[in-house]
């Protein structure tokens, strides 16, 4: 055994290229079946309520009765300026808000007795100007100093498009009921958007003063927020469960706390069911939570906006959306109901929801891992890349030296009879080790560099041109990636006149620095975005592995083309395309929306894409090319 | 003169990069300045405007205990237009400032004195750069333009010391005092440089002149133009604010007593933040004590390379100075690359290199995790600084391992090439 060891220990073979290439898929492996052992009993925790100034679901719900006449009053007035302001435009399919049933909430919000403001914005992305006015009001707390506030979001539009009439109303007659209650010790903002996407971004951005110019100031300001609870009805009849959205922009998440109350409060004391990531059949076997689980991460590695909630996130607000879904006996007014004891709940906080996780992944309402649990999955296969760049670095200080080995070997044994010769012949092999075998890094260097910096271009392309040419674009890109790889290797194989010939050394820098800086940032990233940081490291696995070919002309050509037409269908354009053909979205809308997540809600997953991914991608290509030349 | 048109290439293009960045992300100097990596109380440009605003308005920049800097940048950037209305003037000020310290680096490195000086002769000469591809290390370094993008006032530190050093290779011993004075005057650290830069000063002295000096002498006489430079330098400041002790006890108490327990990239602020207060005297004695002791020991042992004594020495500085910077790892870097002829015998620069950029990486996104996303806390930040002080002493140690083996070397000439592995 323990010689078997030191053979191995010995063989340079080994050390240098089988050893690595075993861990690297070893880690990639383990990392893999990390994440499917998640959903085990063993590996999962119960919920449970860490902030005990919560006390969710102990307290009476007052919000009945009378109120709901109040709510067919408000609902009906409502209604009747919608239809009104269709019928004279003949919009049947747009859903538009009439700027009567606006100013009909800012008359009601009034008459409520709150301090009543509107902003107005404008964004433009990929050449499409999104503009609409929020309207707010406040509750002085009676209790309170104005220096902490809740938010209640109703936006017109829910984050399906559907005109939102219930929820506005509700929010509308909450307004109004909560106006009357003496006990809040917080604020209570009532915020009302034209849509899901926009409107809650240009409220919070100028409600921390970080606006852009096309954005207004707002006139009127509270303390600072505490949570936020956007409302969801968009449709006529009951509901049956509860549906809590919660993924923010770029994988942030509220914090457990928040979602676990709203758990709490919906199934506990109103008796509704709780979903969450529409699993609306969820039996809590090990197939449901996984399932639940990978929609879950999905949603984060994207790190678009799945409601109004998520624009509050990234100012450490926490916020959910309830949604209503599906037909039962449940009425608005057990939604609102759910909404009064939330809000009685957030008021009893002493200080910022800080005690429970704010990274985890959940798996069934009362079910989740945290961070310590999964984020070794993610770093596993981040560490792959490491490994490999590493064992990379150190084979190419080997090979160099071994070289010279041989030949000294050969000619001491020759002269072996002249000792004197011998030793003259070692001093002078040891003068030229002086000049050690040294690296040849500056290619190398520039290159892996100059790669990482043309990411730049196709991430501003995707984010500035007109919505129209994404499609194009797209067919561009992937024609681009085709030929692009294949003129490197041709150009760093042949020199072409312009640069001298690489040599072996050089091609296993390249790679050695390229996974470095994949690694860097992939470990980087599983800190912040753990979904995204496994989704990428999974997609550039095969790169650790993709390496120059050697052996007979015939076997390379026909290895290395195959290995690049697979590769290419890894490549991030294909792989975009691939997604929308299996889910059948067009790739334009995916883009507008991604360039739309740039230009206002501050998403990154296109810099991760461009700067990270693809340029490790195109030198894994460069690679597998120069093999055939 | 091929050489100088090389020259003019490289920073002529340092110089456009920088200016290309501020004109195509115009937010971006603001960003960096207000980064805890790059701008620490002693250095925030930030800073400097309020004790700007102060001093323009005839009140003492030092009330409000917000400013510490020197009192003769005051005057200086008076003189400069309003930053809000016109900020390029003052950004191509501190272009130029760059470019100045570049050709200072590349003085140093023509002279050859981290090659061959009097009492050492490195093995391997053929193994080295010339003077503008060790200014392009500099100039195109991140940390360098990040630096000088964040208009932090270290830069006047970095001018002062590159200077001495310049100054003191080029046989210039009076000015090298000045240059040392300046840099002393501005963050106090740099005096430290003293003993070896006056030995760098010495050797030249003996190696290019006849005339043979005592050793004691020279000393006392260059601490003397020291001393009178600073004490210049103090009386100036003493006219422009008015009251010595309020600007001695806010500029130099301050970097002496560590009162900001701001975070940076350092390992003071942490460890006085948990620190109680009976004990903080002591600790800081032990502190300080422990960043000089380095000056003697060094000296010492590499009598024969003053020059390596100030690289590493100014490497010791980013690691172990009360207020580090990136700027201070990016001189360090910047001396370096004048050992061009060490690098086959270091044995952890990869390990080094991968520890500082997983650690500038990092730390970037721990710092948000903690101040921005609320998720994180100060453990995570300070345990990023920890790897990166860790990446640079790792760096440290293997130059000056591979320093002590290359004097080896050369008093062993039969033994050259053993044990020399790369890794």
């Amino acid at each position: 055994m323990t010689a078997a060891i030191r053979n191995l220990r010995e063989n340079p073979r080994f050390l240098f290229t089988r050893l690595p290439n075993i861990l690297s898929f070893l880690c990639i492996v383990v990392g893999v079946a990390w994440l499917l052992l998640l959903p085990l009993d063993d590996n999962s925790r119960r919920t449970y309520i860490s902030e005990n100034a919560l006390l969710p679901g102990q307290v009476h719900a007052y919000f009945t009765g009378s109120e709901q006449n109040i709510f067919r009053g408000y609902k009906q007035e409502l209604q009747a300026l919608l239809n009104e302001g269709r019928e004279t435009e003949n919009q049947e399919t747009e859903v538009e808000v009439t700027p009567a049933a606006s100013n009909k909430v800012h008359s009601i919000l009034q008459a409520a007795g709150l301090k009543v403001a509107t902003q107005k914005y404008e964004y433009t992305s990929a050449g499409i100007t999104h503009q609409g006015e929020n309207i707010y009001g406040i509750i002085h707390a009676p209790r309170g100093d104005a220096t902490e506030a809740i938010v209640l979001v109703a936006a017109w539009k829910t984050a399906d498009d559907e005109l939102n009439l219930k929820g506005v109303t509700l929010a509308l007659t909450l307004a109004r009921y909560f106006k009357r209650w003496s006990l809040w010790s917080k604020d209570i903002i009532f915020l009302f958007t034209p849509d899901s996407k926009t409107g809650t971004q240009a409220w919070v951005d100028a409600y921390h003063d970080l606006h852009p110019e096309s954005v207004q100031p707002l006139p009127l300001k509270s303390g600072a927020l505490q949570g936020a609870v956007v409302i969801e009805y968009p449709f006529e009849h009951h509901f049956q469960k509860l549906h809590i959205v919660y993924d923010g922009v770029n994988g942030q998440l509220p914090n457990l706390d928040l979602f676990n109350t709203a758990v709490a409060i919906a199934g506990g004391q109103m008796g509704i069911g709780a979903n969450l990531q529409e699993m609306w059949e969820h039996n809590d076997s090990y197939e449901a939570r996984l399932q639940t689980m990978m929609r879950g991460m999905t949603k984060q590695g994207l790190g678009y906006a799945t409601g109004a909630h998520s624009s509050f996130m990234p100012y450490h607000i926490d916020a959910i959306t309830l949604q209503p879904k599906g037909e039962g006996w449940e009425d608005e007014m057990a939604l609102g109901r759910t909404i009064e004891s939330m809000c009685r709940s957030l008021n009893n906080l002493l200080e910022h929801l800080h005690q429970s996780f704010f990274f985890y992944l959940l798996m069934h309402s009362n079910r989740f891992v945290s961070i310590g649990t999964y984020l070794p999955s993610a770093m596993l296969i981040a560490g792959n890349f490491t490994i490999m760049a590493i064992a990379l670095w150190m084979r190419t200080g080997y090979y160099p030296e071994s070289k010279p080995d041989t030949p000294t070997g050969e000619k001491s044994k020759s002269e072996k009879p002249t000792k004197t010769g011998a030793k003259k012949i070692e001093k002078e092999t040891k003068m030229n080790e002086t000049a050690l075998p040294e690296r040849l890094m500056a290619l190398p260097l520039t290159l892996v560099t100059g790669l990482h910096l043309l990411g730049l271009v196709p991430l501003w392309t995707f984010n500035n041109i007109f919505h129209q040419y994404f499609t194009t674009a797209t067919y561009i890109f992937v024609v681009v990636d085709i030929v692009l790889p294949l003129f490197l290797a041709a150009l760093l194989s042949n020199g072409l006149g312009v640069s001298k010939p690489i040599i072996p050394q050089q091609y296993l820098l390249i790679k050695s620095f390229a996974l470095l800086l994949l690694g860097l940032a992939l470990s980087t990233l599983a800190t912040l975005n753990f979904s995204l940081s496994f989704m990428i490291g999974l997609l550039c696995a095969p790169l650790s592995f993709i390496g120059r070919l050697q052996g007979p002309a015939a076997l390379r050509y026909g290895v290395s083309s195959l290995g690049l037409v697979l590769l290419n269908l890894l490549s991030p354009p294909m792989v975009l395309l691939g997604v929308c053909w299996y889910t059948g979205v067009s790739v334009e809308s995916v883009l507008t929306q991604a360039a739309f997540g740039w230009d206002v809600w501050g998403m990154w997953t296109q810099v991760v894409v461009w700067c990270v991914w693809w340029p490790a991608w195109l030198i894994g290509c460069v690679q597998l090319g120069s093999s055939i030349f | 003169m091929a050489v100088d048109r090389r020259m003019i290439g490289v920073f002529g293009v340092a110089f456009v990069l920088r200016l290309l960045l501020i004109c195509l992300f115009p937010s971006l100097p603001d960003l960096l300045t207000g980064r805890v990596e790059v701008s620490t109380p002693v250095n925030s440009f930030k800073r400097l405007q309020e004790g700007l605003y102060l001093y323009t308005r005839n009140v003492s920049p030092y009330d409000g205990g917000v400013f510490h800097q020197a009192p003769l940048l005051l005057p200086l950037f008076s003189l400069l237009p309003d930053i809000h209305s016109n900020p390029v003037p003052t950004a191509i000020f501190y272009f130029i400032v760059d470019l100045v310290n570049a050709y200072a680096l590349v003085t140093i490195s023509e002279s050859g004195q981290s090659i061959q000086s009097r009492l050492h002769s490195a093995v391997r000469k053929h193994i080295q750069w010339d003077g503008v591809s060790v200014a392009a290390w500099f100039l195109f370094n991140p940390f360098t333009i990040a630096t000088c993008l964040a208009r932090s006032t270290s830069v006047f530190t970095t001018s002062g010391i590159l200077f001495a050093v310049s100054n003191a290779v080029g046989g210039n011993s009076v000015n090298a005092m000045l240059a040392l004075g300046f840099a002393s005057y501005l963050s106090l650290y740099p005096a430290l440089l003293f003993i070896p830069l006056v030995l760098v000063c010495y050797d030249r002295h003996l190696q290019y002149s006849n005339k043979s000096s005592k050793a004691v002498g020279y000393v006392l006489q260059h601490a003397a133009i020291l001393a009178a430079s600073v004490v210049g330098l103090l009386a100036l400041s003493y006219l422009i604010t008015g009251n010595f002790w309020e600007f001695i006890s806010a500029t130099y108490g301050f970097h002496l007593l560590v009162p900001d327990l701001t975070p940076n990239v350092g390992l003071w602020w942490y460890f006085f933040i948990e620190m109680f207060d009976s004990f903080r005297e002591f600790f800081i004695g032990v502190f300080w004590l422990h960043l000089a002791s380095y000056v003697g020991g060094l000296t010492a042992r590499l009598r024969r390379q003053p020059l390596f004594v100030i690289a590493s020495l100014l490497g010791v500085f980013a690691i172990f100075k009360p207020y580090p910077s990136i700027s201070d790892a990016s001189l360090y870097f910047a001396m370096l690359p004048l050992y061009r002829h060490l690098f086959p015998l270091m044995r952890y620069t990869f390990f080094a290199v991968s520890a500082i950029l997983y650690s500038s990486l990092l730390g970037p996104a721990f710092y948000h995790l903690w101040i921005y996303a609320g998720s994180g806390n100060a453990n995570f930040f300070y345990a990023i600084t920890l790897v990166w002080s860790l990446g640079l002493s790792i760096l440290l140690a293997d130059s000056i391992f591979s320093a002590l083996h290359d004097e080896w070397e050369q008093d062993h000439p039969d033994e050259q090439g053993v044990e020399v592995k790369q890794v």
